[in-house]
C-alpha cells in the first residue's frame, strides 16, 4: 500500500498571509483574535472576529502577495484584476483561498507537470451581497424584488451571491490546474474530511497527487448575523472572546482563512525529491444523527470518528502524542469533544496533550479542519505544541491535558486533528511525522 | 479520476423524488414518453412569471419524512432529500439503528426562503442602500432564527441523517453536476475500503430558487427558451453483499473539460473526445445496450448524443434532462435512477450514464443487470 504525505502547504490567517506567520505567531503563543475591521460592525451583537489583516482584498494586493509567494507570473495580475471587475474577490474566501494554493503549490515544487492533478477544495456557505439585494428592492411593493432589474444590471457579474463553487474554481483557475474539481461543503468537518479523502484516494491508486485544503471566511455582516442568531458565538466583543475548554467559555469568535496542502503519493513525492511534511496515516468520518441544533452530549459518534481514524492508522491510542482538537470554546462542544476523546483513547487521554488554536484565529468554519491540520504539522516538523490561547480557568468537565496558553515543548511523532461540523459530521485524521 | 471497486458494488433500492412522482419504477418509461407536465413553479412566480419548470408535485404524506417542526428547519432540496433517503432506506430493508450507514449526496446552493431575506432587508433599509447599523439592530430582529438550517449546504445531507438515524461514513459535495459523481465515488471507496457496508449516495437539489435563476442568467448559463430547469432527488442503496440486487454499480469516472460551459460550444467537441475516454476507462467502449444522458444544455447534448451514436450505435438512449429538466446536483443521479429502472424492466443490461454539468465536470458510471454477468476490475 502507498501511504499519501503532504508535500505542500500553504496557510492564510489572522495571522497574515503565508505558513511561516502562522507557525511563528503559534510558536510565540500570540493570538489575532480582535475587533472587526473589513465592515462597520458597531452596531452589531458581535464586534470581533479572527479577521485576515486585509481591510478590502484587491486585485493589486492578491498579485503583490502571490509574487511573495509563488513568484513573479504576469497571468495573476490580469486574472486577479478580472475577478475584481466582475466582483468576485467582495467574497473574501477567493483571495485567501487562492494565496493558500499557491503557497502550497509553490512549496510543494509543482508546476504545470502536475496540472492534471484532482483537486477536493472545502468551502463554507456564499457570500451573499446586500448592497445588490438592496439595488431590487422595491420599498413600494415589499412582495417583491425587482428580477427584470437585475437581469438587466451591468457589471459586476457576480451579485447577489458568491456562487459555492467560485472559490474552488477560482483555485484551480490561479494554479492553471485543468483535473477534475471537488467541493466538498460539509461545513466545520469539510476542511479535515478533504485531507481524508485525498489520502484515501492516493492510498487507493486513484490518484497520484491532489490539491486538498478549505478556504472560508463569515466575516461580512449576513452570516455574522445568521451565526449570531444561531447563539453560537460569545457575547463578548472582546479579544478573548473565545476560550476554549475554560470554565468561563461562552461561544466562539468566528474567524476567516485558508489552509491548503499538496498531499501526493509518498513513493512520487520522494522519487522527485520533495520533502514530505507528514504522513496521512489514520482518518475516520461519522454523523450525530442527533439534532439540527446541537451536537451529541455524550460526544459518541465523534468518539467513533476518532476510534475509526486510529483503527485506520494501525497504531494503538498510546501512541498519538497531541490532539489539535476542534475546541469550539461552546458550552455545549467543549464538554463532549472530552467525552469523546476519553472514550477513543481510554487511559491513554490522561496523558495526551490537547490544545485548541480557535481561541487564537477564531472559528474558520469549513477551513478549521484544514487549519488545524496545518498545526499540527508544528509540533510534528518542530516539537511544539500550540497553546490554546484565552485558557485560563480548567473545567472540571473538560478534566484532560489542556495545554494553556503558553505553547509547549515537545517530541511529537504522532497528532491526531479532530473537526466537527454543525449538522453533526465528525471527522478525524492522523498525521505521523516522515523520517 | 476513477473508482473501479474489485467487485461490482450492488444496488439494493433506490428512492427518487421528480416531477413525475415518487417511484423510480417505471422512471424509465415516463422520461421517454415525456410524461411530465411542466409547470409555473411555485418559488418563481414573483420573479419570473410564465417560466414552465419541471417542478416535483406535492410531497403525499405516504412519502414524507420528519415532522412538521423539522420540516421549518429544511429547505426545498433538504425536503426532497429526505423524501428519497427514507424510501432507499426502506427498500433496501435497512431498519433502524443504522449505526455505520455511510451517507454521500451532492447537494446544491442555500435554499433560504426568499420572506425571510425580505423580512431582514425591509428592517435594514435606509434610502435606497442597506444601513449596517440598522441591520445590526433591527434587521437581525427581524430574520428568521432558524433561516439558517436552510442556508447551510450540508443541511440537505444532515436533516435526513437526522430524521433516519444514519450515522456512518459521509460528506456532502456541492454540485453543478460533478459532485453528485464524486459522492457515488466515495460511497464505493467507503463500502470497498471496508469503511462500511452500506451507503447512500446520490443527489439533491432545486434549480427553482429564484436566486439561483438569477445567478444562472447572469452566469451566461441559461436560457430560458433552450434550458428547461427542474428539481429532485434520487438516492441509492448501496451493500457490501446483497441477496436481491437490484442493479450493480461496477464503476465511474470524473473529468473535468476545461473552461466555462458558458462556452459551451467550445467545449462540445472535447466532450466527446472526453466521453470515450471515459467510457473506455469504466471499461463501457462495447457491451452497452443503453446510454443514458444527463446533460446541461444543447452543446453538451449534441456532444454526448453523438459520442453515444459514434460509439454505441445499437444502444438504446435515454435523456433524462431533456425530459426532467436540469436540477443541478440531482440531475446524475435522476439519469442513475432511469439507468436502474430500464435495467430491472429487462429493457438493458448494462447501462453506461453520462452527466455533463455547468461547471465543467464529466461523470460516467456503468451500471449492470442482476441477471447479466457484470465485469469487475480494480484500478
Amino acid at each position: 500500500m502507498s501511504r499519501a504525505v503532504i508535500t505542500g502547504v500553504g496557510v492564510v490567517s489572522a495571522f497574515g498571509v503565508g505558513a511561516p506567520a502562522f507557525f511563528r505567531a503559534l510558536e510565540e503563543g500570540r493570538s489575532a483574535v480582535g475587533p472587526i475591521r473589513s465592515f462597520d460592525a458597531s452596531a452589531f451583537p458581535v464586534r470581533v472576529a479572527g479577521e485576515a489583516p486585509i481591510e478590502t482584498i484587491r486585485a493589486n494586493w492578491l498579485a503583490n502577495q502571490a509574487v511573495e509567494l509563488a513568484g513573479e507570473r504576469n497571468d495573476l495580475s490580469r486574472l486577479f484584476e478580472g475577478w475584481e471587475r466582475d466582483g468576485m474577490l467582495r467574497d473574501r474566501k477567493i483571495g485567501l483561498g487562492v494565496l493558500a494554493a499557491l503557497e502550497a503549490w509553490a512549496g510543494a515544487g509543482l508546476g504545470a507537470t502536475s496540472a492534471d492533478a484532482l483537486s477536493i477544495i472545502a468551502v463554507g456557505l456564499e457570500a451573499g451581497f446586500l448592497d445588490d439585494l438592496a439595488a431590487i428592492y422595491k420599498s413600494d411593493n415589499p412582495a417583491r424584488f425587482d428580477w427584470q432589474a437585475e437581469r438587466s444590471a451591468p457589471l459586476p457579474r457576480v451579485r447577489l451571491r458568491s456562487p459555492v463553487n467560485l472559490p474552488a474554481e477560482c483555485v484551480h483557475r490561479a494554479l492553471g490546474l485543468a483535473g477534475p474539481l471537488v467541493v466538498e461543503v460539509s461545513a466545520c468537518a469539510a476542511g479535515a474530511l478533504v485531507i481524508a479523502r485525498a489520502a484515501s484516494l492516493i492510498e487507493r491508486g486513484a490518484a497520484d497527487v491532489i490539491l486538498a485544503g478549505a478556504t472560508d471566511s463569515m466575516v461580512n455582516p449576513m452570516a455574522m448575523g445568521a451565526f449570531w442568531k444561531l447563539g453560537a458565538p460569545s457575547p463578548r466583543p472582546a479579544p478573548d472572546a473565545c476560550r476554549p475548554f475554560d470554565r468561563r467559555r461562552d461561544g466562539l469568535a468566528i474567524g476567516e482563512g485558508s489552509a491548503m496542502f499538496v498531499i501526493e503519493r509518498e513513493e512520487r513525492a520522494r522519487a522527485r525529491g520533495a520533502r514530505p511534511l507528514a504522513r496521512v496515516i489514520g482518518w475516520g468520518s461519522t454523523q450525530d444523527a442527533h439534532r439540527a441544533t446541537a451536537p451529541r452530549p455524550d460526544g459518541e459518534r465523534a468518539r467513533d470518528a476518532i476510534a475509526k481514524a486510529i483503527r485506520r492508522a494501525q497504531i494503538h491510542p498510546s501512541q498519538i502524542e497531541y490532539i489539535n482538537a476542534h475546541g469550539t470554546g461552546t458550552p455545549l462542544n467543549d464538554p463532549a469533544e472530552v467525552k469523546a476523546i476519553r472514550g477513543a483513547l481510554g487511559e491513554a487521554a490522561e496523558r495526551v496533550p490537547v490544545s485548541s488554536i480557535k481561541g487564537a484565529v477564531g472559528h474558520l468554519m469549513a477551513a478549521s479542519g484544514a487549519i488545524e491540520i496545518a498545526a499540527c504539522l508544528l509540533p510534528l516538523e518542530r516539537g511544539v505544541i500550540p497553546g490554546t490561547a484565552h485558557h485560563k480557568e480548567r473545567d472540571p468537565e473538560c478534566d484532560i491535558d489542556i495545554v494553556g496558553e503558553s505553547p509547549r515543548r515537545s517530541d511529537v511523532r504522532v497528532a491526531l486533528s479532530s473537526s466537527f461540523g454543525f449538522g453533526g459530521q465528525n471527522a478525524a485524521v492522523i498525521l505521523e511525522r516522515c523520517g | 479520476m476513477q473508482i473501479r471497486p474489485a467487485r461490482p458494488i450492488p444496488v439494493t433500492a433506490v428512492g427518487c423524488a421528480s416531477a413525475l412522482g415518487f417511484s423510480w419504477k417505471g422512471f424509465c418509461r415516463g422520461i421517454n414518453k415525456r410524461e411530465i407536465q411542466l409547470v409555473e413553479p411555485t418559488e418563481l412566480r414573483g420573479s419570473s412569471p410564465r417560466v414552465l419548470a419541471a417542478e416535483v408535485p406535492p410531497i403525499p404524506a405516504e412519502f414524507d419524512a420528519g415532522d412538521a417542526r423539522q420540516h421549518k428547519l429544511m429547505s426545498r432540496a433538504a425536503r426532497l432529500a429526505a423524501v428519497a433517503a427514507r424510501q432507499a432506506l426502506r427498500d433496501a430493508g435497512i431498519s433502524a439503528p443504522r449505526d455505520g450507514v455511510g451517507f454521500f449526496l451532492g447537494v446544491g446552493a442555500s435554499g433560504g426562503a426568499m420572506s425571510d431575506l425580505l423580512a431582514v432587508l425591509g428592517a435594514s433599509m435606509e434610502g435606497d442602500g442597506v444601513s449596517l447599523a440598522k441591520l445590526g439592530d433591527k434587521g437581525l430582529s427581524a430574520s428568521n432564527p432558524v433561516g439558517t438550517f436552510h442556508l447551510l449546504n450540508n443541511f440537505t445531507l444532515c436533516h435526513s441523517a437526522i430524521i433516519e438515524g444514519v450515522t456512518g461514513p459521509n460528506g456532502a459535495f456541492f454540485s453543478r453536476g460533478g459532485g453528485t459523481v464524486f459522492a457515488l465515488m466515495e460511497a464505493l471507496n467507503a463500502i470497498d475500503e471496508g469503511e462500511c457496508d452500506r451507503a447512500l449516495a446520490g443527489g439533491a437539489d432545486s434549480a427553482l430558487h429564484p436566486v439561483t435563476w438569477a445567478e444562472l442568467v447572469r452566469e451566461g448559463y441559461l436560457e430560458p427558451e433552450q434550458t428547461r430547469l427542474g428539481e429532485g432527488a434520487a438516492i441509492l442503496a448501496l451493500a457490501k453483499e446483497a441477496a436481491e440486487p437490484i442493479a450493480f454499480i461496477e464503476g465511474c469516472s470524473l473529468h473535468s473539460v476545461s473552461g466555462s460551459l458558458a462556452d459551451a460550444d467550445k467545449r462540445a467537441p472535447h466532450l466527446s473526445a472526453l466521453s470515450r475516454l471515459m467510457a473506455a476507462e469504466v471499461g463501457a467502449s462495447s457491451n452497452v445496450d443503453l446510454i443514458a444522458l444527463a446533460p446541461w444544455g444543447g452543446p453538451a447534448r449534441e456532444a454526448l448524443r453523438s459520442f453515444a451514436t459514434d460509439v454505441c450505435p445499437e444502444a438504446k438512449l435515454i435523456d433524462t434532462t431533456a425530459a426532467l429538466g436540469d436540477s443541478l446536483a440531482a440531475s446524475p443521479a435522476l439519469a442513475w435512477a432511469a439507468a436502474i429502472d430500464a435495467l430491472a424492466e429487462g429493457i438493458a443490461e448494462r447501462a453506461l450514464v453520462l452527466s455533463a454539468g455547468i461547471d465543467g465536470q464529466v461523470g460516467s458510471v456503468i451500471l449492470s443487470s442482476p441477471t447479466g454477468a457484470p465485469l469487475g476490475g480494480r484500478s
